[in-house]
C-alpha cells in the first residue's frame, strides 16, 4: 500500500506500554489484507439488487457475474464466445436449435448440481418476471423454448432466428431453483434474491454496505478450476472520478473504471499504474425529435448535422472516435467509409435555407442527466454551434427518471435528447435494434425515430444466419439512417480503467469491460 | 407536545412530496417497463391508493416501526436509517465538540480583551467562519491536507480494505472503543478529522460570539465591579461567573444547530463521501425516492425535537428561574 | 420622523463609520454590486459568458492572458466568476424579498387577528421552521426542474418563516399603540391600519432581517448549484462552476479556487455590513 498513517507506530508503541492486551487486533488489518489478496474496484455506481432476473445495470452486472454463471461466457477483443457452465454445444444448420452440454462438475454453493433443470428453471423464471436482461431474449424463446433432454444436457429451440443468441446468453444467470423455491414467497422469490447470492459461482457476498462498499470473498474448494489468487474483492462506492484517481494512485484501490480523460492524463506516468484505454461498442448520440416540433424537418436536421462542431466535441471527450453512422466503428457490418455529416457551416446555411428555421428566431431544447459531466459538456457543444447559425439553445438537466418520462410521447421527449447505448453483445443488431426499431418507441433507448424501411431492415439483419448477407443489409441500414438524419452521430468514448500494476491477469473485452470479472484476477 | 409536531411533521412532508411532480414508479419498474408492469409495481407498492389512504397506512406503519421502502433498492427506510443517521450524528457531535472546545476560550479572550488585537483576531475569524462554505472549505482541507500533503484520508469513514469494528451504536469512533481496539479509534478518527472541522464553523463562530457577548456583560455589572474593587484577581472573577454561561452558550448553540447541521450534512458529505442521511437523501431526492426523503426529514424532526426537549430540562438546571417562567 | 429617532440614526451612522469591519462588509457589497451591474459587459470573454467555448484552449494555467485561466471547455474563469456575481446577486435578493414578502403577510395575519387564526398559522409557521430547510429545498428544486427561478422559489419556501415569526411579534406589539387605536377609532379599514400605520413603524427590524439573511441566502444558492441541484448551463452560477471544477482538483484547481473564493467574499460582505446595519439600526442590540 502505498500510503500509510504514522498512527500504527506510534500507537503500537503506546499499546507495548501497557502491555499490548489488546495485540491480535493489531495484527489485523493491511499485513493480514495482503495475505488476503484483496482487490479493491472503484466505482461511482450503487448495486440496487442482487436478483440475476431483476437487476439490469453495469454495476449489477459487476456483481452477478461474479457470484452467478451462465451457459458460457465472452472474453477478448475480438470477442471471443467461452465455456462456462456448458463445456460445449452444438448449433443446428438453419441457427434455429442450441444443445449445450453441461459441466457435470459444475456446483450450486450447497452443493446442489448444477443441472438442465436449474437451467431451464432459471430461464423460466427470468421470462416470468420480465425485468432485468429478459429484453435480450423476449420474443426469441418462449416457455417451451428451453427442454432438460437430461441432468446435463440442454436445449433451447428459438422462437425466432437471432444470429447474435450466444452473445446474449453471457448475461443470463443460473439460480439454485432449491433456494429460490423454499423462498419463493408471493413474489416469486424477488424480495430473498435481492439481498441473498443463490449461485454457483467462485465469489460470494461477504459485506454488503449500500451506498458505500460491497464484499466478495472466494468460495472454498469451487468446482471451477485455475484463476488467480484473489482469495476475495471489495466493490467501493467513490462519487467523484477525482477521488477514484486519488485512491488508485495511493494504492488505496486496484482498479478505477469510471475515470475521465483528465483522469487518465494525469494518471499517464505515475509509477504503479497500468492504463487500459481501449475501443469499446459504447455509442454516444443526440437525438433529435423527428415527430414534434421543429426538427420534424429534416432539412433542419440537416442543416443542424452540418453545423455541429464534432471536433470540440472529439477534444471535450478526450480519448475518443468520432463516429462515422449510426454503428459503432469495428462492429461486423460497419462501414468506414460511409458518408456522414462533417461540420461545413455553408451547407448548414443551405439547408436552413430550405427550412421553416430560415426566418431565424428559433430556440430549440435540450435534456441531459442531471450530473453526467461529459453529457453537459456535449450539450453546450451544441448550443455554441447552434448559435452559428441562428438557433438558440435551452439546455435542462433532469433526473434520469423525469427523462425517461419524457421519452412516453413525441410531444413530451425534449428536441434534443443524448443518448449513451451501451452494447450488452458485441453484434450491429444490439444497437441497430435498441436505438432504431420503432417498437422502443416511447422508450428512452428511441423515443420517437420510426421508419417501415429501417424496420424491416433491422428485422432481416436479426434473422440472417449469413455473415456476408448480413453485412450487405447492416451497410443498406446505415445509409438509410444516415439519409434520415435522426441523430447527430456523436463520439464513441474509449473505454478507460486504470489498474494498479500489481493487478494480473486482466484481459480486456469491449462488452461491459467496466463490469469486471475477478475470477482470472491475481494481486502481486 | 412532541407528539402534535411529529404528527404535524409527517402530514406536512407527505404532502410536500406527493404534490411534487415525477414517475419514481416507472423509474423502479426499469426502462424496459410496460405499462402493465408499471401499474402492477404501482399497485405492489400502494402508489395507486388514494392519497388520504396512502397518507393513513404511512402514518400507521410508522407507529409500527414500518417507515415504508425505497421503491429503487426496496430496503426498508428505518434500516436504511439505522446505519446512516449515527453516521451523520457523529459527524454532527464531532463539529459540535470542536466548536464548544475552540469557541470558548476563543470567545472568553475576545472578551477580555475587547477591542484590542485578539478581539479584533476572533471577530474576524468567527465572520469569515460564519461566511465560508462549508463545501469549499471541504475542498480546500482536501486539497491541503489529503491531496498535497497526504496526511489524513481523502474521505470516507474506514479504510475499505479493513474490517470496521462491529456495529453496535454505529458511531464508527465509538464502537472501535467498545471493541478495544485503540487503531481502529485512531482510524476512525483521522477519517472524522477533515469534515468534523468543515462542519464545525459556523456553530464554532455563533458561539465564540455568544461567549463574548456574555462575558462583557459581566465584566460589565456592578458586583463585578465591586469584587474587582476589593481586590480578586480577574481571572478568578472571569472563571466565577462565565462557567454558567459556557454552559448556556454551548446548550444554546446545539439547540440551533442541531437540526441545521443534520439537514445540511449533505454539503460535507457530498465533499468527503461519508455515507450519511444527507448523501442518502441527496441520491434518493434525485431519483424522487419519496420514502427515504420522507424518512430523513422526519428523523431529522425527531432528533432536533429530542435534543430541544433536553436542552430546555438542562436550563432549567442549570437557572432554576426559568421554570417559573 | 422623531427627532429622537432621527438622533438615533445619526448616532448609528456615526457608529458604523466608526466600525472598520463594517465599512469593509460595505465596500465589499458595493464592489459586488458594481461587477455585477456593469461587469459582465466589461468581462473580456462575454462570448463565454453566453455559453460559447474554445475547447483548443482548455485547462490554461493562470496567466496574464487569461487571469484565472481557463476550463474544461476552454473558457475563461475570469470572465464566469465576474459574470456569477449578478446571478447570486439577484438569486439571493430573489430569496429574501420573496420569503419577507410572504412571511410578512402570514406574520400580519397572524399578529393583527389572533385568535384561532394566530394559531394555526403559527403552527404551520413552526412546522415548517422543524423541517430541513436545505434538504426541502433540494426536494422542490429537483421536483421542479433546474433553472434560477425554481431555485429561488425552493429556498423562498423554506425561507419565509423566520420573518413571519419577527413580523407576528412586531405587529402584536403596536397592536396596542395609541396611533394604531386612534386609527381604529376613527373608522380605518383594516388593510389601511396594517399597512399605513403599523407595517411602516416595523420596517426596521424587517430590513435587518432582511440584510442580515442576504449573505446566507447566497450561499444557500451556491449549496444548491454545488449538490448539482440549481440552475440551467450556460447559466455561470458559482455554486454549480465550484461543483464541476471539483472533478478536476487538484491538477486544475484554479477552476475550482476562484468560483469557491467569490462564494466566500460575497457572503462576507453582506454578513458584516449586516452587523453593521443592525447596529445602526437596532441600538438595543449592539452589545
Amino acid at each position: 500500500m502505498a500510503h500509510t498513517f504514522p498512527r500504527r507506530h506510534l500507537l503500537t508503541a503506546a499499546m507495548a506500554a501497557t502491555g499490548g492486551a489488546v495485540l491480535p487486533a493489531t495484527l489485523s488489518g493491511p499485513a493480514q489484507a495482503q495475505a488476503r489478496k484483496i482487490l479493491v474496484i472503484a466505482s461511482n455506481q450503487d448495486i440496487p439488487s442482487f436478483d440475476p432476473h431483476v437487476a439490469s445495470g453495469y454495476s449489477s452486472a459487476a456483481l452477478l457475474r461474479n457470484v452467478y454463471d451462465s451457459l458460457v461466457r465472452v472474453e477478448g477483443n475480438p470477442v471471443r464466445v467461452l465455456p462456462h457452465l456448458a463445456s460445449s454445444w452444438t448449433v443446428s444448420p438453419d441457427g434455429m436449435e442450441y444443445v449445450f452440454k453441461l459441466n457435470p462438475a459444475a456446483k450450486f454453493a450447497d452443493g446442489t448440481p448444477v443441472d438442465a433443470a436449474a437451467v431451464r428453471y432459471s430461464f423460466s423464471r427470468l421470462l416470468r418476471l420480465g425485468k432485468g436482461n429478459s429484453w435480450m431474449v423476449a420474443g426469441l424463446i418462449d416457455d417451451n423454448s428451453v427442454t432438460a433432454v437430461d441432468a446435463t444436457t440442454v436445449r433451447i429451440k428459438l422462437v425466432k432466428p437471432f444470429a447474435a443468441f450466444l452473445q446474449v446468453l453471457p448475461w443470463q444467470w443460473i439460480v439454485n431453483p432449491k433456494l429460490v423455491e423454499a423462498n419463493k414467497g408471493a413474489d416469486d422469490a424477488q424480495t430473498y434474491l435481492r439481498g441473498t447470492i443463490a449461485g454457483s459461482a467462485a465469489f460470494r457476498i461477504k459485506r454488503a454496505e449500500p451506498g458505500n462498499l460491497y464484499e466478495f470473498e472466494r468460495v472454498a474448494n469451487h468446482w471451477r478450476t485455475g484463476g488467480g489468487n484473489l482469495t476475495g474483492a471489495i466493490w467501493r462506492i467513490v462519487r467523484e472520478t477525482s477521488s477514484q484517481r486519488l485512491a488508485l494512485q495511493r494504492g488505496e484501490a486496484h482498479i478505477a473504471v469510471d475515470l475521465t480523460s483528465e483522469d487518465m492524463v494525469a494518471l499517464k506516468d505515475k509509477p504503479g499504474v497500468k492504463l487500459v484505454i481501449e475501443p469499446e461498442f459504447r455509442t454516444f448520440s443526440i437525438k433529435m425529435n423527428t415527430e414534434f416540433g421543429p426538427l420534424k424537418d429534416i432539412n433542419l436536421r440537416k442543416a443542424i448535422s452540418y453545423a455541429f462542431n464534432y471536433q470540440a466535441m472529439r477534444d471535450t471527450a478526450g480519448f475518443a472516435d468520432l463516429m462515422v453512422g449510426p454503428l459503432p466503428n469495428g462492429i461486423l457490418g460497419h462501414d468506414p467509409k460511409l458518408a456522414v455529416y462533417r461540420t461545413n457551416l455553408a451547407k448548414a446555411k443551405e439547408y436552413l435555407a430550405k427550412s421553416e428555421a430560415a426566418k431565424g428566431g428559433l430556440k430549440l431544447s435540450m435534456v441531459y442527466v442531471s450530473g453526467l459531466e461529459q453529457e453537459r459538456q456535449f450539450g453546450l457543444v451544441l448550443l455554441d454551434s447552434l448559435k452559428q447559425i441562428g438557433i438558440e439553445l435551452d439546455i435542462k438537466a433532469m433526473v434520469w427518471p423525469d427523462i425517461v418520462a419524457s421519452a412516453k410521447t413525441p410531444a413530451s421527449t425534449a428536441d434534443f435528447y443524448p443518448v449513451y447505448q451501451t452494447a450488452n453483445y458485441g453484434d450491429p443488431d444490439n444497437i441497430a435494434y435498441a436505438a432504431y426499431h420503432s417498437s422502443r418507441n416511447g422508450g428512452w433507448q428511441n423515443p420517437v425515430y420510426h421508419s417501415a424501411k429501417v424496420d424491416a431492415l433491422i428485422e432481416r439483419g436479426r434473422a440472417e444466419s449469413n455473415e456476408a448477407k448480413r453485412k450487405a443489409i447492416y451497410q443498406e441500414f446505415q445509409q438509410v439512417v444516415v439519409d434520415d438524419a435522426p441523430d447527430i452521430f456523436g463520439v464513441l468514448e474509449k473505454r478507460r480503467l486504470a489498474l494498479r500494476s500489481d493487478v494480473r491477469g486482466f484481459v480486456f473485452t469491449p462488452v461491459a469491460a467496466n463490469a469486471i470479472e475477478l475470477f482470472g484476477l491475481s494481486l502481486g | 407536545m412532541i407528539v402534535p409536531v411529529l404528527l404535524g411533521l409527517s402530514l406536512l412532508v407527505f404532502a410536500i412530496s406527493h404534490l411534487l411532480p415525477g414517475d419514481p414508479v416507472a423509474l423502479a419498474a426499469g426502462p424496459q417497463a410496460t405499462k402493465t408492469e408499471i401499474a402492477a409495481l404501482a399497485h405492489e407498492l400502494g402508489t395507486d391508493q388514494p392519497l388520504p389512504v396512502q397518507y393513513w397506512s404511512y402514518l400507521t406503519g410508522l407507529l409500527s416501526g414500518d417507515w415504508g421502502q425505497s421503491v429503487l433498492t426496496r430496503r426498508p427506510v428505518l434500516a436504511d436509517l439505522r446505519i446512516y443517521l449515527p453516521a451523520t450524528l457523529e459527524l454532527v457531535v464531532a463539529a459540535m465538540a470542536l466548536a464548544i472546545v475552540i469557541g470558548i476560550p476563543a470567545g472568553l479572550l475576545s472578551a477580555v480583551f475587547v477591542d484590542r488585537w485578539p478581539d479584533y483576531l476572533s471577530r474576524i475569524l468567527s465572520l469569515g467562519a460564519i461566511s465560508m462554505p462549508r463545501f469549499f472549505l471541504g475542498l480546500l482541507l482536501q486539497l491541503g491536507f489529503a491531496m498535497q500533503l497526504g496526511w489524513l484520508p481523502l474521505n470516507g469513514r474506514y479504510p475499505i480494505i479493513e474490517d470496521p469494528p462491529p456495529f453496535v451504536t454505529g458511531f464508527l469512533s465509538l464502537d472501535a472503543l467498545l471493541a478495544g481496539d485503540p487503531d481502529a479509534v485512531w482510524l476512525a478518527l483521522t477519517h472524522l478529522a477533515l469534515p468534523a472541522i468543515a462542519m464545525s464553523l459556523s456553530p464554532l463562530a455563533t458561539i465564540t460570539r455568544m461567549m463574548r457577548s456574555a462575558t462583557i456583560e459581566v465584566l460589565q455589572q456592578d458586583y463585578v465591579l465591586t469584587e474587582r474593587a476589593l481586590g480578586l484577581s480577574r481571572w478568578l472573577i472571569i472563571f466565577k461567573y462565565v462557567a454558567k454561561n459556557a454552559m448556556s452558550s454551548s446548550l444554546t448553540v446545539i439547540g440551533l444547530y442541531v437540526g441545521w447541521l443534520l439537514g445540511g450534512s449533505v454539503l460535507v458529505e457530498t465533499v468527503f463521501d461519508w455515507p450519511g442521511i444527507g448523501l442518502y437523501a441527496t441520491k434518493a431526492i434525485v431519483t424522487q425516492d419519496f420514502m427515504p426523503v420522507m424518512g430523513v426529514t422526519l428523523a431529522i424532526g425527531v432528533v432536533f425535537v429530542l435534543v430541544n426537549l433536553v436542552i430546555d430540562l438542562l436550563y432549567g438546571v442549570l437557572n432554576p428561574k426559568v421554570r417559573l417562567g | 420622523m422623531s427627532g429622537a429617532r432621527w438622533l438615533n440614526l445619526r448616532r448609528g451612522f456615526y457608529r458604523f463609520r466608526r466600525s472598520w469591519l463594517s465599512m469593509v462588509g460595505l465596500v465589499i457589497v458595493a464592489a459586488l454590486v458594481l461587477v455585477a451591474l456593469v461587469g459582465p459587459a466589461l468581462v473580456p470573454h462575454p462570448e463565454h459568458v453566453a455559453g460559447g467555448i474554445n475547447t483548443t484552449a482548455r485547462f490554461l494555467t493562470p496567466s496574464a492572458s487569461a487571469w484565472f485561466g481557463t476550463n474544461e471547455l476552454g473558457q475563461d474563469v475570469f470572465s464566469l466568476t465576474i459574470a456569477g456575481s449578478r446571478v447570486s446577486l439577484l438569486a439571493g435578493i430573489s430569496v429574501v424579498v420573496l420569503a419577507a414578502g410572504f412571511g410578512t403577510l402570514v406574520g400580519a395575519v397572524a399578529g393583527y387577528y389572533g385568535g384561532w387564526l394566530d394559531e394555526a398559522l403559527m403552527r404551520f409557521t413552526d412546522l415548517m421552521l422543524t423541517l430541513p430547510s436545505l434538504i426541502l429545498a433540494m426536494a422542490v428544486a429537483a421536483a421542479m426542474g433546474p433553472g434560477l427561478g425554481n431555485t429561488v422559489f425552493a429556498i423562498a419556501l423554506s425561507w419565509w418563516p423566520g420573518f413571519a415569526r419577527l413580523v407576528r411579534g412586531e405587529v402584536m406589539a403596536k397592536k396596542a399603540d395609541t396611533f394604531v387605536i386612534a386609527a381604529r377609532a376613527l373608522g380605518a379599514g383594516t388593510p389601511r391600519i396594517l399597512g399605513r400605520h403599523i407595517l411602516p413603524n416595523i420596517a426596521s427590524p424587517i430590513i435587518i432581517k432582511m440584510s442580515l439573511d442576504m449573505g446566507f441566502a447566497i450561499l444557500t444558492v451556491a449549496s444548491l448549484g454545488f449538490v448539482g441541484i440549481g440552475v440551467k448551463p450556460p447559466t455561470p452560477e458559482w455554486g454549480s462552476l465550484l461543483s464541476t471544477a471539483r472533478g478536476y482538483l487538484p491538477d486544475y484547481w484554479w477552476t475550482a479556487i476562484f468560483p469557491g473564493s467569490a462564494i466566500f467574499l460575497a457572503v462576507f460582505g453582506f454578513n458584516l455590513l449586516g452587523d453593521g446595519l443592525r447596529d445602526v439600526l437596532d441600538p438595543r442590540a449592539r452589545r
